[in-house]
């Protein structure tokens, strides 16, 4: 079965390490992953969006994905090519309150204000990896072991410092949706849209 | 077998290296800079050297020598920089120098570049254009044998997905099987012996010992192109045998087709996808046979119609072959445009198959 993520944001949020995060947390599980980055003129604040792709065997998704299951919305700017593409009924993270919910009336959609949690955790800086534990509390792809480790194995020996608080940064994000996380909305008819294994 | 994480260009540099490629040399170009970083920065530690050329035409003279030498070498652009570089191509295919050119395209229209050359002389360049990582880092050491194999310029006809797209893959030695000795490299040994070695494009020999000259130094090359094109194609194909449409697609492109004719097949279509692997030699004998029972041959490229050429020369009825493929480039001009999609390509290959217009 694979599984897809996309994530859309700005630039400043994240959105790229946060991807690569999780498709090196399934690699280091010996799964196979791939990610795609797509992004503008390596500014803050424009468009930011990559996409990630975990299988157990060799994947069948293209580069450019043709639909994909989940989201993490970080910011509603740039964010509607990429929604388009979901399929009904998948997991969507979304930031409050940067992200209306409503804009994503197909999805099952969590929402947590990442930018608290963050500041709450000690990590301001680190929203993209509060909405990567999260995405992960939720979807299970991965251990969340896997996930710290990679972004400590991704983290330039010059940002070692940051480890401690990025590592908080991904608990905290799966802590806001534990125990089961419950959506703050579901599509009509949800259950039906329940997919079958891929 | 381990995985890695790999961005393409990462994983193209370390399967060059492990194929034993000593020698690199390159002038950055978007999306080829992302090898040319790899390469610097892993060249080193292998024993060897890459060079930051002042040019592309310096590149690859600089790659033609260090292969005349007898090293295994490589040098690569976009398309834009490898048309620099015809002169010296031709000069390696007439002058039999192997070495591999990496053409990490910005969109397909390197088609002809790859397959007709745009040097001078008779000759031609294997060229293989592979659909994905993983298989770029077979090609990538396959082409390296192939050069070997027939002392011969090859060409890998890469693009921005196969560059900057990180797979999981796994780099390891790959055997092709045995090669001829390097018996004729420049090593310096005969120097001062009387049976110092040439390499000469004209063939012409020593006062002691002439040559073949011109004219049979050149039948020569191109009985060789011949025989390498009866031998060396390589192609792929599915759900040919009871297909109405056959949709023909190369690298990348030809990922995105498999993908949507598996859909389209899933939806009760009968069609089926054929890929050259090699875009020289043609798999043109194969090609016929595919086509042999469709009523539609649909071509797929980036392009304005390139590959359609070759196509149509092989089709069992060229009258069939419709083009569906397009110019399509991002507006920063180094990557593909909308077309490289799947639902842009499901719905210009239903609208041949129902015979609307075009979207």
């Amino acid at each position: 079965m694979e599984r897809e993520l996309v994530v859309t944001g700005i630039g400043g949020q994240g959105i790229q390490l946060l991807a690569k995060t999780l498709a090196s947390a399934a690699t280091r599980e010996g799964r196979h992953a791939m990610l795609s980055a797509d992004y503008g003129g390596e500014m803050r604040g424009g468009p930011s969006k990559a996409s990630v792709v975990i299988g157990d065997g060799p994947l069948r998704a293209l580069p450019v994905l043709a639909s994909a299951w989940s989201a993490i919305v970080a910011h509603h700017r740039f964010s509607e090519p990429a929604l388009a593409r979901l399929r009904p009924g998948g997991p969507a993270i979304v930031n409050l309150p940067l992200v209306d919910p409503a804009s994503l009336p197909a999805m099952t959609v969590y929402g947590l204000d990442a930018t608290a949690v963050a500041k709450d955790a000690g990590a301001p800086q680190a929203i993209g990896f509060v909405l990567l534990g999260a995405y992960n509390a939720v979807t299970r792809l991965v251990d969340p072991a896997s996930l710290a480790e990679a972004m400590e194995e991704l983290l330039p020996p010059y940002r070692k410092q940051h480890a401690q608080a990025n590592a908080r940064a991904l608990a905290a994000g799966a802590a806001a949706l534990d125990g089961p996380p419950a959506p703050l909305s579901v599509p009509a008819g949800a259950a039906d849209l329940e997919e079958a294994p891929r | 077998m381990t995985l890695e994480l790999l961005e393409g260009s990462t994983a193209i540099a370390r399967s060059a290296i492990a194929a034993g490629c000593r020698f690199f040399a390159g002038y950055p170009m978007s999306p080829f800079t992302g090898l040319l970083e790899n390469m610097s920065q892993q060249m080193p530690a292998a024993g060897g050297v890459c060079l930051n050329a002042e040019s592309e035409i310096e590149g690859v003279n600089m790659t033609l020598g260090a292969a005349a030498a007898g090293a295994r070498a490589a040098t690569g652009s976009c398309g834009q920089g490898i048309a620099l570089m015809q002169e010296a191509i031709a000069e390696a295919a007439l002058n039999e120098t192997p070495f591999v050119v990496f053409n990490m395209a910005r969109n397909q229209q390197d088609y002809f570049q790859s397959t007709r050359g745009g040097g001078w002389g008779d000759y031609r360049t294997i060229t293989l254009a592979p659909k994905d990582v993983p298989e770029a880092v077979e090609h990538t050491q396959l082409l390296f044998h192939l050069a070997d194999r027939y002392r011969a310029p090859v060409i890998f006809y890469g693009d921005p997905l196969l560059a900057q797209t990180r797979v999981g893959v796994s780099i390891e030695a790959l055997d092709f099987g045995p090669l001829p000795p390097k018996d004729w490299v420049l090593d310096g040994t005969g120097g001062g012996t009387g049976r110092s070695r040439q390499i000469w494009t004209w063939a012409m020999g020593k006062a002691t010992d002439p040559g073949p000259g011109p004219d049979g130094h050149w039948r020569a090359i191109a009985d060789k192109f011949d025989a390498i094109d009866k031998v060396e194609s390589r192609f792929e194909q599915a759900h040919v045998d009871d297909a109405e449409t056959l949709v023909v697609a190369f690298g990348s492109a030809a990922k995105f087709v498999e993908y949507v004719v598996d859909e389209l097949r899933a939806d009760g279509h009968r069609i089926g996808w054929f890929r050259p692997v090699t875009l020289w030699p043609f798999p043109g004998e194969a090609l016929a046979a595919a086509t042999a029972g469709v009523r539609r041959v649909l071509v797929f490229e980036l392009n304005a119609g390139q590959m359609l050429d070759d196509v149509r020369i092989h089709a069992a009825d060229r009258s069939a072959v419709r083009f569906i493929g397009g110019v399509s480039i991002a507006e920063s001009g180094l990557a593909y445009g909308e077309l490289m999609d799947a639902p842009v390509i499901r719905d210009r290959i239903l609208a041949a198959i129902t015979g609307g217009a075009r979207p």
